[in-house]
């Protein structure tokens, strides 16, 4: 598989929505984190130890036998610099990796529901997507995949310590599960900060979408376990699958709270944003992240019904700098990326309008008639 | 609570006595349990001599030497042999050089993990081990060598190191390969 089509396909399959608790859910995410006996972590290994464990990951992983995934390998060392954050910001790589300076890789599948890195922070991280809530069955996916890298491979694994990172807070299972997530309602009413002290005593991560620091642009919000040591695979998800499931009662909560409130204040709010998407001619990160935000709350609420989840998740990844820069085919200042961010929202959002038009179009000369 | 031979230090040595099938348990402190307690002697040796190693080689107790073990690692910061990665460097970049580091480190890991994680036993999944017999075998096999050739350049300290390491691997060696599902 070619790396165009991981960096022209803005709609890979984890984004296409529709499973349970879509409106609130965006998507999940599994990691596991391996390492091979006898070579030292990324942070001390010589390059000559980087070479070797790529080779032995890409003699076990495109030999994988039919019924198996089929992964297309991509070396970091020949990839331009704005392809890297194109993967970046589609999850499939991470940031640490793409600045990797020694030998680095990663494996896709064509529907990019698994990525592998090798020689990220640890030698391996397996990580799996998938759309809407799917911990244990996304977490399945990857551990078949690791028993797979298992019987091929010698991880270093210690009878007491379980599977052995490079970072402490990984030891153990590696596992760390993430459920990105949709709260607009909870951060309107400003609850949010108590949830991310709770979930904090509950062993959980609250982070932005777009990384750290990106706080909660967009209104999204990417919640993860914590604990990797002395607790099963089974109650990890377990306890994530509870405490997502308590968040999404409290932002449903929150959003029947505010549309009965103030039904009119919050549609207009909703439809602004729709107006600036469709409109503006300049575009911050910032700003569209907020107006997408709402729009997307409009749809889950069925103010606004014209419009896809879908293309909506499409959007939400389309805002990001690599994205601009590689639908601009250029590299951009930020003054200009907010001028192609503007052009492209509407470019994807007319093309709903101009469906939208042709099918009145029909409808009028129905009436006419 | 305080020595009962010397009512004045604070007793830190648990002596359990099995006398006629009853149990007695009495607490001394360091000073007077070396005083009562048979194996205290050995405790008090100067740790590094190089006569010590050597008897410790010819095969004196083990329990011996692990805590001729730990009293060396809380006087030296260890470094770790495949990385070269110190205590205090792992404090400061919060990651390990390399999977021996957990060895190394062992003693001063459980506050760490117990600050960060749940407990500091794995309880998940385990690895399928097929490998992994074979490579603690090979790791053995190249110590032993290694060992030899300590013996023979009369670099006693090593050999030591070498010998503590060979253990530690038989040991997991036997618990890990045969019983992981």
């Amino acid at each position: 598989m070619n790396i165009e089509h991981f960096l022209k396909n803005t709609s890979p399959s984890w984004i296409e929505g529709s499973e349970d608790y879509s409106d609130i859910v965006m998507s999940t995410r599994i990691r596991l984190a391996r390492n091979l006996n006898g070579f030292r972590f990324p942070i001390t290994f010589s390059e000559e130890e980087a070479k070797q464990v790529d080779e032995s990951v890409l003699q076990v992983l495109l030999s994988v036998k039919e019924e198996g995934p089929k992964f297309s390998y991509f070396p970091m060392k020949e990839m331009p610099s704005l392809q890297r954050q194109v993967l970046v910001e589609k999850h499939l790589i991470s940031p640490h990796l793409a600045k990797r300076e020694k030998t680095a890789s990663v494996f896709l599948t064509e529907d990019e529901s698994i990525s592998i890195m090798v020689n990220e922070e640890d030698h391996i991280r397996i990580q799996c997507l998938a759309a809407g809530l799917q911990l244990h069955e996304t977490y399945a996916k990857a551990s078949k995949l690791d028993q797979c890298l298992d019987k091929e491979l010698m991880y270093a694994y210690d009878e007491q310590l379980g599977f052995l990172t490079s970072c402490p807070t990984n030891v153990g299972t590696g596992l760390r599960a993430s459920v990105m997530m949709h709260l607009p309602a909870l951060t309107m009413t400003k609850k949010m900060n108590v949830l991310i002290q709770t979930m904090a005593r509950l062993g959980m991560v609250v982070r932005g979408i777009y990384g750290e620091g990106s706080e909660n642009l967009g209104n999204i919000y990417q919640i993860s376990n914590q604990i990797t040591l002395g607790k099963s695979e089974q109650e990890i998800l377990d306890e994530l699958q509870n405490v997502v499931e308590q968040v999404i009662q409290k932002e449903r909560q929150a959003r029947q709270q505010l549309f009965a409130r103030a039904p009119i204040a919050l549609e207009d709010r909703l439809y602004r944003s729709l107006g600036i998407l469709k409109y503006a001619r300049i575009l911050t990160s910032e700003e569209a992240a907020s107006c997408l935000s709402n729009v997307r709350l409009a749809v889950d609420l069925q103010i606004i019904s014209d419009i896809s989840l879908s293309q909506l998740n499409e959007c939400m990844l389309l805002i990001q700098p690599g994205f601009i820069q590689q639908y601009a085919g250029t590299m951009l200042q930020a003054a200009e990326r907010d001028i192609f961010r503007a052009k492209l929202l509407q470019e994807k959002l007319q093309i709903q309008e101009q469906n939208e038009s042709t099918v009145r179009g029909k409808g009028e000369d129905l009436y006419d008639v | 609570m305080i020595c009962e031979h010397c009512k004045q230090r604070h007793a830190t040595v648990t002596v359990t006595q099995v006398h006629n099938g009853t149990k007695q348990e009495r607490h001394y402190c360091e000073v007077c349990a070396g005083k009562f307690h048979p194996f205290q002697m050995e405790l008090q040796d100067e740790p590094v001599s190089i006569h010590q190693l050597m008897s410790d080689w010819l095969g004196l107790p083990i329990w011996k030497n692990q805590v001729q073990g730990e009293v060396q690692q809380k006087q030296q910061p260890s470094t770790c042999p495949s990385c070269g990665f110190t205590y205090r460097h792992f404090l400061k970049v919060g990651k390990f050089g390399c999977a021996r580091c957990y060895d190394t480190f062992r003693d001063q890991l459980p506050p760490v993990l117990e600050r960060l994680q749940a407990d500091v036993k794995h309880v998940g999944k385990t690895h399928s081990g097929e490998h992994q017999t074979e490579y603690y075998q090979k790791q053995i096999e190249t110590l032993r060598q290694q060992l030899q050739q300590a013996i023979a350049e009369e670099r006693f300290e090593d050999a030591a190191k070498l010998r503590d390491e060979t253990r530690a691997i038989e040991r997991k060696l036997n618990v890990g390969g045969v019983d992981s599902p």
